[in-house]
């Protein structure tokens, strides 16, 4: 009851007419940078920052917050409907929605993307609203044998998601993590595969990677194919979802965003692994999960819900602990110390308005999201109906301009050709893209974990079974390799 | 099997690619101040790990549907009808270059000019004909792209030969 | 839709700005007569939003809004190599009079650890302007009560953690383990664990999973408000306004680390242009905007010109490399 009259406090703060045209400004500026690939909400936070001088700390935080969710919002747009995720949360969304779009299903593909991702972003608000300074325990409870125990039973998913041959899968898996350690390692500052290059001192960029595994390898792939072999891809497609859709998405939909909010809330964690994280869960529960990858109605709706609820979850560390989870997470605290507010403990106190205002603000932005985004889709996917080679400069000039606004510098251009050539060359021959991204994603945080555990520990492994996280942790893992590998025993036994 | 097959071929790669990974592995210097694992452990285990997996991919059999999927939405560079500028692998290989290009290019031509020549060039190169549209359209996003982050947003890219 | 909400804020910046100075009555005074006869590249050497990226913005935001120059100060980012691309950048543009960066720290660690082939002295220190300090926390309910507590327990059992933000041999890592050689351990015998941000580390010790964080001052107030956390002591010379946490040296411990932030400029530069920034940098500390910035910012001013600010990075050097050679880090 407590939380209702909190939250009509909210409700006051966010509708102020200031307040409310600075959420739509929030969640319209973010749309717009989340489409565009490579350019992500971190920089516009950053940049935006003076801006927020001026404004009162609560409204400076609306507008703040509007960019971020609203950019993981418009993320999941490019990476639908050219196979270049917008933001590095949204990759898992182009595995089933580029194939829908491809199949001319562009506008269903995206309008599942838009409701999804609005049910993870108000899931992920309730929770923040009732449950948020219990979770910050939670996050907290979290330390590196934790952490490790978690990315082990990431990885785990590399065996759902190698569907045609697993020692490929793996391969990919294994090549992801090699990338992934590139650059100065951090427990000793040692280099480790730079070359003596100081542009890879700080490792490889992850969108630089995702942007040329994806993009740029399917604008190859298109050139090669020619054509005559061109799937029909001027066809939008309609918008609406039949009742049998609704039904078949909404449990994968509700598990992904409460997913996707628990790993939004573990700092380091965040939207881009717990997109990963549902997907995975979403292919392994599905009968149909063989059709993942091939443009599944569920493979984009469970992604989006979790991308947009881990979002509202990094929230949780930020305003209760005053601790950021990630990189802007970390911008927004600087924003909100420069304007005077001090998250943390105490924040509910002594700034209940920014608060509670924040959280009211959240579901007007989600909204206003929602009906911003519907209506624009048949515009929007009308790139589509652009003739092919117009389309496909359009897609590189995107990808480079994306990767250059990232890093300012021509070497990752070059980096980025290269990863091009790489998923080309893994597209013609089978090797599957996503466990090399699931790999990269992973591999560095699963390394840096393990190694801090065990120096905190003195070197003594049973830090990772003392624990009653990461135990469970593992065991899970344990479980969600051995099952399939019993249960196709079991099969071959009876035939 | 006389004749390798493209996994094959693929995984000695890999095994080469392997090696010379586990060969830089060793030559990671040892940290100072003793550490439970040091710095070059996970990259040696990862080492062996794509060395082993490129073995089996080598032995693994070729199962029959994936080339026939493969050759049903693939079809690569079908050897006759298109050549010259119009075959698919001259395509691939110029618009590696182009990229190229462009990455050196950006500095001295600045960020707008090299953009829409890259853009535009590219389309016309793919077999876009209708001039007009296109530089309209590769220089109007070129030009947003442009304004929305040096403009907007304070972020510095490169002018170039152009004085803004 | 953005282009339009932003420059009424701007429009309104100006005006104030116009207004403050038509008050004031700035008497402009150069010590030279060279000024800039194009815009200023000012390079911040890592991605928006960092610390050098924050100094660069608010300074150039300062000095335009005062209107203590006629060119604009362009804030440039370029990132990677913790710092060293910049660097490199900046050091085959010598001689060049329009361009600045930001600096800290890392432009003495970087090179000693080896990651850059230029260091400060491949440049021209234009001048120190502000600084923060390091700060050592543990939990409320921590056995520790002071530093030396902290010391007593890492000589007893070598386990004892400490958390930091940032890589081994860089920043954090130095700051403690040159505390910890001061006090009689040696440098190596912290058992300094890397995280990669203030904020994870401080999770892991609000977590119990580390026994000590070791960050910045500015960055650990809002924690210390909270109550759960508990500060040992802060490597300034003396008390730092507003927050009451004993001095190391107060503790007995006779030892003080500066993370501090600066400007500087291509190596040879015109002494006319060096004369002129310095003077500029001075000026602007004195205005109400800045002082505005560095409490909004927790910053606190500690300004010194080219030669101060030079000499004092020589002294920062030497102190640098002993403790990485005691940690035998140093590679340069």
């Amino acid at each position: 009851m407590e939380s209702f009259t909190n939250l009509m406090y909210g409700f006051s703060i966010a509708l102020d007419p200031i307040n409310l045209m600075y959420v739509f400004i929030g969640v319209f500026a973010g749309t717009l940078i989340g489409m565009l690939p490579g350019l992500g909400p971190m920089s516009a936070l950053a940049l935006m920052i003076p801006i927020t001088f001026n404004l009162n700390p609560a409204t400076g935080l609306i507008l703040m917050a509007g960019v971020y969710y609203g950019a993981i919002f418009g993320g999941s747009t490019s990476s639908i409907l050219l196979n270049a995720p917008g933001v590095a949360g949204t990759v898992a969304t182009s595995f089933d929605g580029y194939p829908m779009a491809q199949k001319g299903m562009a506008g269903k593909a995206l309008a599942i993307a838009a409701y999804a991702s609005f049910v993870g972003g108000t899931i992920s608000i309730i929770g923040l609203m009732f449950i948020a300074p219990l979770l910050s325990k939670v996050a907290v409870s979290f330390g590196p044998a934790e952490y490790f125990a978690l990315m082990v039973l990431g990885l785990t998913a590399v065996v759902s998601l190698s569907d045609k041959s697993l020692v490929k899968g793996l391969i990919a898996a294994i090549m992801g993590m090699m990338i992934s350690i590139v650059g100065m390692d951090l427990q000793t500052g040692t280099e480790r595969y730079t070359f003596g290059s100081i542009e890879l001192l700080e490792g490889i960029n992850f969108l630089v990677v995702a942007l040329g595994i994806f993009a740029l390898a399917e604008v190859f792939y298109m050139l090669l194919s020619g054509n005559k072999s061109t799937p029909k891809r001027n066809a939008i497609g309609s918008l609406k979802l039949s009742m049998a859709e609704v039904k078949d998405m909404a449990a994968p939909v509700g598990r992904s965003s409460v997913l996707g909010f628990f790993t939004g809330v573990l700092p380091g964690a965040g939207a881009t692994i717990g997109s990963f994280l549902g997907y995975s869960m979403e292919k392994r529960l599905a009968k149909d999960g063989d059709t993942f990858g091939k443009g599944n109605i569920k493979g984009v709706a469970a992604p989006e819900s979790a991308n947009n609820a881990a979002c509202g979850g990094s929230f949780v560390p930020l305003l209760t602990l005053g601790v950021p989870g990630s990189g802007t997470t970390a911008v927004l605290l600087g924003a909100l110390l420069v304007m005077g507010v001090t998250p943390g403990p105490m924040m509910l106190e002594q700034r209940p308005d920014v608060f509670w205002g924040v959280i009211a603000s959240m579901y007007i932005g989600n909204i206003f999201l929602l009906v911003l985004n519907l209506p624009l889709i048949p515009y929007i996917a009308k790139i589509l109906d652009a003739p092919r080679p117009l389309l496909l400069s359009l897609i590189l000039i995107f990808c480079m301009v994306g990767v250059y606004g990232l890093s300012f510098s021509s070497f990752d251009l070059v980096l980025l050709l290269a990863f091009g050539l790489i998923g080309l060359v893994m597209r013609l021959y089978g090797f599957p893209a996503a466990p090399m991204i699931l790999g990269l994603i992973l591999g560095a945080l699963m390394e840096e974990s393990m190694r801090r555990a065990l120096q905190i520990s003195g070197g003594d492994w049973s830090i990772f079974i003392d624990k009653p996280i990461s135990l469970v942790l593992l065991i899970i893992a344990a479980l969600s390799l051995g099952l399939p590998v019993v249960k196709k025993m079991i099969q071959k036994a009876r035939a | 099997m006389t004749r390798l097959n493209i996994n094959q071929i693929l995984a000695l790669v890999l095994v080469i690619f392997s090696v010379g990974y586990l060969w830089m592995a060793f030559q990671i210097p040892v940290f100072p101040i003793p550490r439970p694992i040091d710095s070059d452990a996970f990259p040696k285990i990862l080492g062996i790990c794509l060395l082993v997996l490129s073995v089996l991919l080598f032995f693994e059999k070729q199962p029959k549907t994936e080339n026939a999927s493969q050759q049903e939405d693939v079809e690569p560079v079908t050897e006759s009808s298109v050549t010259g500028m119009q075959n698919p692998k001259v395509q691939v290989l110029g618009t590696a270059i182009a990229i190229l290009a462009y990455a050196f290019l950006i500095e001295p031509l600045g960020f707008l000019l090299s953009s829409i020549l890259l853009g535009v060039g590219l389309a016309y190169w793919f077999g876009y004909r209708q001039h007009g549209v296109n530089f309209a359209t590769v220089g109007s996003i070129v030009l947003i792209l442009y304004l929305l982050m040096s403009k907007v947003m304070g972020i510095y890219l490169p002018t170039g030969v152009l004085p803004f | 839709m953005k282009i339009r909400s932003k420059t009424p804020l701007k429009a309104l910046a100006c005006f104030s700005a116009t207004l403050a100075l038509s008050a004031s009555m700035v008497t402009t005074s150069f010590a030279s007569d060279w000024t800039p006869s194009r815009a200023v590249e000012y390079i911040a050497p890592a991605n928006p939003g960092g610390g050098w990226d924050t100094l660069v913005r608010t300074t150039a935001n300062v000095i335009r809004s005062e209107n203590l120059s006629d060119v604009n100060y362009a804030a440039i980012n370029v990132p990677g190599g913790g710092g060293a691309v910049a660097w490199a950048q900046i050091a085959r543009d010598s001689r060049n009079d329009h361009k600045l960066f930001a600096t800290s720290p890392p432009i003495i660690l970087v090179p000693l650890a080896g990651t850059s082939r230029f260091n400060h002295t491949d440049f021209t220190p234009v001048a120190r302007l502000i600084t923060d300090y390091s700060i050592v926390l543990v939990r409320e309910d921590s056995p520790y009560q002071s530093i030396t507590d902290l010391f007593d327990a890492i000589g007893e059992n070598p386990r004892v953690s400490i958390g930091g933000g940032s890589a081994a041999g860089s920043m954090d890592h130095i700051s403690i383990a040159g505390a910890a050689a001061a006090s009689g351990l040696n440098a190596a015998s912290v058992n300094y664990i890397a995280f990669s941000g203030g904020g994870e580390a401080m999770t892991s010790l609000l977590g119990g999973h580390v026994d000590a964080v070791i960050t910045g001052a500015g960055e650990a107030s809002a924690q210390l408000q909270g109550g759960e956390l508990r500060a040992l002591g802060v490597s300034a010379p003396e008390r730092i306004p507003g927050l009451d946490v004993p001095t190391y040296q107060e503790q007995g411990l006779d030892y003080t680390f500066d993370i501090w932030r600066g400007v500087m400029a291509p190596k040879d530069i015109s002494e006319d242009a060096l004369r002129y920034y310095e003077d500029l940098f001075a000026r602007m500390m004195e205005t109400d905007s800045w002082a505005e910035a560095t409490e909004r910012l927790g910053w606190l001013d500690a300004y010194q010109g080219s030669e101060e600010f030079g000499e004092f990075l020589d002294e920062q050097l030497e102190q640098f490399r002993a403790v990485l050679g005691d940690l035998g880090l140093l590679r340069n």
